[in-house]
């Protein structure tokens, strides 16, 4: 089948503002939308710039907007977006190149939740692991799977109005430790989520949860952080 | 050097997020439409004499008022439908089905509001 590909383009030694080029290629149905961006650099334009890593999924380099929505490019297959794509960088981003969005302030509301382990007991008597039953790792299992893609809190109209927001995956990340049995550190991190540029700032949009490509419930987890920080409990 | 930030109202009006975010934006412009009413409500007593009644005028013509009753109607019960949500986050699960309630419970209750304020109106 042909496929045209309409591809935001911004390069900021030669244009004052960004421009949309229009590509026409050959493509099976069932190649990814990372695979046609790949053609058009190799072949159309070697100055076309766009990140991706693992192309698996995993890494969550090539998150980007495809036919106005937030999606990883290395799972999005052509017979899902049809023979016309438009493809353009994550939203309430500064745009360094193309596609390339600085991901800087979303990553500096990430570090603000503390997203790593925090405990300063003193290890179990074998020295080992800190035990935890299945139960209690299940109960913040689905927001273990983040990529840190950016898809969800780029889709969120809250970040768009204001990168002071925390931001769906900041939000997801403190949920991740705040309901681990193991961190002792919930009570600061809940401290941190309840300020006015945290939970207060999620309208329960959808669009993160929509958006992510790990099919975390994003809005289910703001949720419960909400409910924990008007309850102080965390069951 | 990097571009300003990659954002404006047409472009996140323009993001792909379907029946979740379409109530968003209703939401904004119910509640928009909500100022509107009082802030000209007010104006009308405030002002009073000529300048009164022709804003009266503006607001209580059945257009105005099926815009208004669109408003505070979505208004409510979106926002209701929120609350809910947020009290109860299990339920998030369920939201295209709880979007799905909403406009079932909103349709009949606005469309027979629209059609007495157009009979009362149009009817003579």
């Amino acid at each position: 089948m042909q496929v045209t590909l309409k591809i935001f383009r911004f390069n900021p030694e030669k244009d004052r503002k960004f421009h949309y080029e229009t590509y026409t290629l050959e493509a099976e149905p069932t190649e990814r939308v990372l695979d046609l961006l790949e053609r058009v650099k190799g072949y159309h334009d070697g100055t076309f710039t766009f990140r991706r890593s693992c192309a698996h999924g995993v890494c969550g380099s090539d998150a980007m907007r495809i036919n106005g929505r937030n999606r990883l490019a290395c799972k999005t297959l052509v017979q899902d977006v049809g023979e016309r794509i438009t493809i353009e960088p994550l939203l309430g981003l500064r745009v360094i190149k193309d596609l390339v969005v600085d991901m800087e302030p979303f990553f500096e509301n990430y570090r603000k939740v503390l997203p790593y382990f925090i405990n300063e007991s003193p290890l179990p008597e074998d020295g080992r692991e800190r035990l935890q039953s299945p139960e209690e790792r299940a109960r913040f299992d689905d927001t273990t799977k983040c990529i840190l893609c950016a898809a969800c809190t780029t889709s969120c109209p809250s970040f768009w109005a204001s990168d002071d927001y925390l931001g769906p995956a900041a939000l997801v990340a403190a949920h991740r430790f705040i309901f681990d049995s193991r961190d002792e550190a919930a009570a600061q991190r809940l401290q941190i989520v309840a300020e006015t540029s945290g939970l207060a700032r999620c309208h329960t949009v959808f669009n993160c949860t929509m958006a992510c490509p790990r099919e975390i419930q994003i809005t289910k987890a703001i949720g419960e952080l909400k409910m924990a920080t008007i309850t102080g409990k965390l069951d | 050097m990097a571009s300003e930030r990659n954002v404006s109202l047409l472009r996140g009006l323009r993001y792909k997020g379907e029946g979740p975010m379409l109530t968003f934006i209703l939401h904004r412009i119910g509640g928009l439409g909500i100022v509107l009413f009082v802030t000209v409500h007010i104006l009308a007593s405030f002002l009073g004499g000529k300048g009164g009644q022709f804003i009266n005028a503006i607001y209580e013509h059945w257009l105005f008022q099926i815009f208004v009753y669109f408003c505070a109607l979505f208004h409510a019960i979106n926002g209701l439908r929120i609350t809910i949500l947020d009290l109860w986050p299990a339920l998030l699960e369920y939201q295209r089905e709880a979007i799905w309630l909403e406009w079932a419970v909103f349709l009949p209750v606005y469309g027979i509001a629209v059609f007495i304020i157009l009979r009362t109106a149009l009817g003579g």
